[in-house]
């Protein structure tokens, strides 16, 4: 019988030791699929042995080594496992699973830290498909089942599978290396891993409601893993400055969509249901990274979400450091995104007409053409501005570009507000 | 392991990219060979001297141009031995044709035959005859089994006896086009992405060398292999070195 509290240590073994156990075995066999499988082998065996044996002190230590003869076993049933094993140096014997027998095969704590970074730097590798990359880190880092992940990304479960599939043919065939990348490509290749782990958050993130509640999970996947990073990586305080951005981000997610799952803008939110406690863990963790002074893109964005996590309201708001953390943005990483942000908090310090005029500016841009926010912003401008008419007209130039229904009620709710034509004008 | 890497041109350089180019491969070259990761590679010509043949209820069908009718067209190709598709990647990298153009990076199939003729080939001898590649150009759409079997038993047959008359220098399969990443370098920064270097859904599974007397010859043999009964092969000359 499986107790709670044995069904408890389970669990939280899961969601610690998962990628540990996937990864060493990666490693050692260089097969992925019969390293998911054994690990979940291994899960399965200690919802059976724990009741009986006690929770080991050490439960990563029991479930690698109890995955790993599971794939000896495997290996040796196998047509090419002797060979394999050898090739391998997987010939250690069947191996009791008592604390005292621990082997020293899967004993060597260092490596086994270093694997889970060889697993996410491969998952992230840049000649993998950007979808094939954020699925394979939630399957063999994150333990989420092909199903999960399906869910996720709002795609059936047999189109994941071959998303996955696909992926870890392309590592096997094209001899994608399992490592942590050298020295000189580890700053390209740094990135390349947060930008995964940033676009994984931001699915979850931009879908908050309704139907799309389910994906809202991959936030915390997504913070969990920057958790794992940040502790592999201490001293890339990039590494540490997107683990801050996602909790400040992610502290304003029950205020940032009301009841009816409408959108509410930051200006508008009720900062009384911000998370304190990630706010506190957010501004401490950005101030740790800070202190290294190598600032980049998303310590910069950290801190630019920590100007309002730290505001009692929007007209509270330091806009002007803002606006001054968006150019210093702007400079490490040009974007008309960037150029628009920095326009929205030039205005609200004040400006009003300068933050019109870098948005006219941006209209001739071809990358913000399908960019509902670009007109949505300058609608919202012009509204600030006293000039009804003229802000209605750009609400409904962003209609038809709203990404989201949650999005398209926001502006047809400010369509109305301001006496757009073609909606019924609020009582 | 070892890699293809296709030149993927969209036209011709720029005067002053030309400049570089011709200035830059030697250099590219020298390097490569010296650390024994080239093992060999050759520019074709122009994608006009291609000549796609296929062959439907008995008769071949050849049509003037390359079997992609896109804008971008394979200029030339190298072969590498590295370690893994990091060096790969790199190697392509430092390719002038990546600063200007697209490289796509394809593994190759284990066991690539490099023989006395594949040598001499790669040595830049073409003392009699012209060299022709045969890219073998598959429409993605996977045969049943048995006649994938046939095609490859055939295959094999039509290698063999183009070996024995001397004519066959070098053949070799490649990984699927799922397993191609393509490299540009724009700026100083190395720009990946997955897949082949064209977005149609016919792709080049393998490619062929042989030495002949004549296009015509060339088109008859590539007519000759089973694969121009199910999909089609591009013939085009290599430039003569």
């Amino acid at each position: 019988m499986t107790t709670p509290a044995v069904q408890l240590a389970v669990d939280a073994a899961f969601r610690e030791e998962w990628g540990r156990v996937v990864a060493t075995l990666i490693r050692r066999t260089g097969d992925w699929d019969l390293a998911e499988e054994c690990a979940q082998e291994a899960f399965a065996e200690a919802l059976r042995r724990w009741p009986v044996d006690g929770i080991p002190h050490r439960p990563g230590a029991w479930l690698t080594t109890v995955a790993g003869n599971r794939a000896i076993d495997r290996l040796r049933r196998g047509t090419r496992g002797a060979e394999l094993l050898e090739q391998v140096g997987l010939q250690a014997p069947q191996l009791d699973t008592g604390e005292e027998a621990m082997p020293e095969l899967f004993d060597e704590t260092d490596e086994i830290e270093d694997d889970r970074l060889r697993l996410i730097f491969t998952c992230c590798h840049p000649a993998l498909p950007m979808e094939g990359r954020v699925a394979l880190t939630l399957r063999s880092l994150a333990g989420l089942t092909t199903a999960e992940i399906g869910r996720a990304f709002l795609v059936p479960e047999v189109t994941m599978a071959k998303r996955l599939t696909r992926t870890k043919a392309k590592i096997a065939a094209a001899g994608i290396p399992y490592r942590v990348p050298p020295a000189h490509l580890l700053p390209e290749r740094t990135a390349g891993v947060l930008a995964v782990l940033y676009l994984m958050f931001n699915e979850g993130y931009s879908a908050s409601s309704g139907t799309e509640l389910i994906r809202a999970g991959l936030c915390d996947e997504a913070i969990r893993l920057a958790r794992a990073l940040q502790q592999l990586m201490p001293d890339e305080p990039e590494a540490t400055g997107v683990l801050a951005l996602m909790l400040l981000q992610h502290s304003r997610r029950h205020a940032r969509v009301n009841g009816d799952g409408q959108l509410i803008t930051l200006e508008e939110q009720d900062r009384g249901r911000w998370d304190r406690t990630e706010v506190q863990e957010g501004l401490e963790v950005l101030e740790s990274a800070l202190r290294r002074r190598q600032v980049g893109p998303y310590q910069l964005q950290a801190a630019i979400a920590a100007c309002h996590a730290r505001a009692a309201s929007a007209a509270g708001t330091d806009w002007q450091e803002i606006a001054g953390l968006y150019a210093l943005l702007e400079g490490q990483t040009p974007s008309p995104v960037v150029r628009l942000n920095r326009a929205v908090a030039v205005a609200m310090a004040g400006d009003i007409e300068e933050a019109l005029a870098v948005v006219d500016e941006l209209s001739g841009d071809a990358r913000l053409e399908k960019y509902y926010l670009l007109e949505a912003t300058r609608a919202d401008l012009l509204r600030r501005h006293g000039d009804q008419a003229a802000a209605a007209a750009a609400y409904e130039r962003a209609l038809p570009l709203a990404p989201s229904e949650v999005e398209r009620r926001y502006l047809l709710r400010r369509l109305q507000a301001s006496g757009g034509t073609d909606v019924d004008s609020p009582g | 392991m070892k890699y293809l890497l296709f030149i993927c041109a969209d036209g011709l350089p720029a005067p002053e990219d030309l400049a570089v180019l011709q200035r830059e491969c030697p250099v590219w070259v020298e390097e490569m060979d010296s650390r024994g990761t080239r093992l060999f590679g050759r520019e074709l010509e122009l994608p006009e001297t291609a000549a796609t043949v296929r062959v439907r209820d008995g008769e071949t069908l050849v049509t003037d141009g390359p079997f992609a009718e896109t804008k971008e067209f394979v200029a030339g190709f190298d072969i590498l031995e590295c370690a893994d598709l990091d060096e790969a990647i790199e190697v392509a990298a430092k390719h002038p044709s990546s600063w200007f153009q697209t490289i796509e990076i394809r593994p190759l199939m284990d066991g690539l035959d490099w023989d006395e003729a594949a040598m001499r080939f790669a040595a830049g001898d073409n003392a009699t005859g012209t060299t022709y590649c045969l890219m073998k150009c598959l429409d993605g759409i996977p045969a049943e089994p048995q006649v994938e079997e046939s095609i490859i038993r055939e295959g094999n047959a039509w290698w063999q006896d183009l070996k024995e008359r001397g004519i066959g220098i070098l053949a070799h399969p490649l990984q699927h086009k799922d397993t191609a990443t393509t490299v540009r370098v724009r700026k100083g920064e190395t720009l990946l992405s997955d897949g082949p270097f064209i977005e149609t859904k016919e792709f080049i599974g393998g490619i062929s060398v042989i030495k002949c007397e004549s296009r015509e010859q060339a088109v008859g043999i590539a007519a000759a292999h089973p694969l121009a009964r199910h999909h089609m092969i591009e013939v085009r000359p290599f430039v003569s070195e």
